[in-house]
């Protein structure tokens, strides 16, 4: 299990290098090159020496690798995940209050998803071709081809327009665990990030119930004589988690964009709003740094779910070990 | 959800036998095309799915033609009224500029599902090179190109996409090639399972056995094969590109005005829900939905047409 954990922390390591190479390179395209930040520090009309003279103060004139490097040990040794020179602050600075706010928005969709999602799938896949799993699906169908703006719009609309029962926006300034001790105004974010997950988590476990439910030791299972519900449940559902694992891993980006979709339209204070004042403020590196922070969130997840996947499933940590 | 009656989820591949079968049998031998068709033909929703599309294409492209309307010219629009309700002059009403809302709807359509299948189109390439060279090839190869493809999957894109559009100037062939080369990536590991799968089948090995060299496999076995995989993909590719376009026009990165796409429209009509302007989104909202619907239930359907065990045997 150790060296599976190990190889998995490794693979992680070269996935952030490689997102980092992204984060790092891509200031050299914007519009005044490297030099951007010293004009943005020293005014647009800065005398060309002086620009020259800040880039050599703040390490600009190095070359590439020798930057990357030292972009590596800020990052890695002072967790420093760079500077905002249009609002002058750390981007660590800009960013930390929102970083729960929306850990806690994605994370409490997650579990609602997992338990909506999965038991959903479940029934579906043991009543399969019935009025009700029909009705799962078409909804399902069109809530996965709905744009997750408009739905919250139309959710926005129904509940506290029409009918006006649910607060239109979340508290602000209150601490992030508010979702917990006021949680009436999370409903709805929550709620319209839940769904869409649900349409796509509920479709996988549907399909993949079904098919382990062809599998040989189902049938062995049912010539026992276990009950339908032992099936379906001690057999059927522990076999299909494995795969469900690994797609709740790999949600996790969408998870975040979508994160950054209802943050906008329900003006809840989080990293999704940042990101697109930032982006509007053409903040570079805000918006680069909360790139790499929302990367290193959905490694965290990915990994979480490698590790759970090598607990419930010992062929894969075995194998793992074994490579 | 009458209007999805009989969904072809994966229920339909595991469990294939049934009345299908006796329609499909016949004495003579079918080319392989022809037995495929008549299964699509069967799916009766499918049908009435590429039937709307093809009707929302012709709607889009050729609507403009007989209903003629001021789309670009903004100045003209100061002296038409604006959020006016539908009328003789204006069937759908007008939007919150005073155009004309059923002949932005084609204009916007235009952009839509251009860019829509273009960025498909994109992706389907890409990620049908990437997947067959990393599956074909294997070893060392295949595994250095997927760690890389792990990385670009770990990769928030929503945000990636936004850094993106903060440091390179936007433009309509920026859009659609951002969206190609960010979608690309699941559908490589799909055709990458594919190579992998039909490198170790028999008439693969004989080929090599008879001194093909790995050029020839691909062009003649690997890529014919998977074919089947990459229709179906590329078909959820060209939904999830409108849909992700719509996403973007949403936070303001769509197209610039004052041309459009569905998901800028969308936006601007939410706005205006509240005001109780309702033909400036739902009849949008309905038609956009039933488009993405409609490709991904073709998708369906392609995946049981290709699926072998519905074939005649």
């Amino acid at each position: 299990m150790l060296a599976y954990v190990i190889r998995r922390l490794i693979q992680s390591l070269i996935v952030l290098l490689i997102v980092m190479l992204f984060t790092f390179t891509l200031p050299y395209f914007q519009t005044g090159g490297i030099d951007a930040p010293a004009y943005a520090v020293l005014g647009t009309h800065a005398n060309p020496v002086t620009v020259a003279e800040w880039g050599a103060r703040n390490g600009m004139n190095h070359p590439y690798l020798i930057r990357f490097w030292n972009y590596l040990v800020q990052v890695f040794g002072h967790f420093n995940l760079g500077h905002s020179y249009k609002q002058n602050l750390s981007v660590w600075n800009i960013i930390s209050l929102y970083v729960p706010r929306t850990i806690w928005l994605a994370l409490s969709s997650l579990v609602f998803t997992v338990i909506i999602g999965i038991p959903l799938g479940i029934y579906q896949a043991s009543r399969r071709n019935t009025t009700v799993d029909y009705a799962a699906t078409g909804v399902a169908f069109v809530l996965y081809a709905m744009p997750l703006f408009l739905l919250c719009l139309l959710m926005l609309q129904a509940f506290s327009f029409s009918w006006p029962h649910l607060p239109a926006s979340p508290p602000s300034g209150v601490a992030p665990w508010a979702i917990f001790t006021d949680p009436v105004g999370f409903i709805l974010p929550v709620a319209c990030l839940t769904m869409v997950s649900v349409a796509t988590l509920s479709r996988f476990m549907r399909g993949t119930v079904l098919e382990v439910l062809v599998q040989d030791y189902i049938r062995t299972a049912k010539a026992k004589g276990c009950s339908g519900s032992r099936v379906l449940f001690r057999h059927a559902m522990r076999n299909a988690l494995g795969p469900i694992v690994t797609i709740l891993g790999l949600s996790i980006p969408g998870l975040l964009g979508g994160a950054l979709i209802v943050e906008s339209v329900f003006n809840y204070a989080g990293l999704g709003i940042q990101t697109v004042n930032a982006a509007s403020n053409v903040d570079i590196p805000t918006v680069l740094g909360i790139t790499l922070l929302a990367t290193v969130l959905t490694l965290s997840g990915n990994f979480l779910a490698d590790i759970m996947l090598g607990v419930v499933n010992p062929r894969i940590r075995i194998q793992g070990a074994s490579q | 959800m009458s209007l999805l009656g009989e969904p072809a989820l994966l229920a339909d591949t595991i469990e294939p036998l049934g009345p299908r079968d006796e329609e499909v049998v016949v004495d003579a031998i079918v080319p392989m095309w022809r037995q495929r068709l008549r299964i699509f033909m069967h799916n009766k929703l499918a049908i009435a799915s590429v039937a709307y599309l093809v009707l929302i294409l012709l709607f889009c492209y050729l609507g403009p033609i007989l209903y003629h309307t001021n789309q670009t010219n903004q100045a003209a629009t100061l002296s038409s009224a604006w959020n006016a309700p539908p009328s003789a002059q204006h069937w759908l009403g007008t939007d919150s500029n005073g155009f004309d809302e059923l002949g932005r709807i084609m204009y916007g359509g235009e952009y839509s599902l251009t860019l829509g299948m273009l960025a498909g189109l994109i992706t389907i390439i890409v990620g049908t090179v990437y997947g067959m060279v990393s599956g074909f090839v294997g070893g060392v190869v295949d595994t250095v190109m997927m760690r890389i493809l792990d990385a670009f999957l770990s990769i928030p894109y929503l945000f990636l996409l936004i850094s993106l559009f903060t440091i390179f100037s936007r433009s309509t062939t920026f859009l659609i090639i951002i969206i190609g080369i960010t979608g690309w990536w699941a559908n490589a590991r799909i055709i990458r399972g594919d190579a992998l799968l039909i490198k170790k089948l028999e008439y693969t090995q004989a080929s090599t056995a008879m001194g093909a060299n790995k050029w020839h496999i691909i062009r003649r076995h690997v890529f014919p094969n998977s074919i089947s995989n990459i229709v179906t993909v590329a078909t959820f590719s060209v939904a999830d590109a409108i849909l992700f376009l719509s996403a973007l026009g949403f936070l303001g990165l769509g197209i610039l005005a004052p041309q459009t796409d569905w998901g800028t429209m969308l936006q601007d009509g939410t706005a205006q829900i509240s005001n109780g302007y309702w033909w400036e989104i739902y009849p949008l909202a309905l038609v956009f939905i039933l488009v993405v619907v409609s490709i991904n239930y073709i998708g369906d359907a392609l995946r049981d047409t290709f699926e072998v065990r519905l074939l005649e045997r």
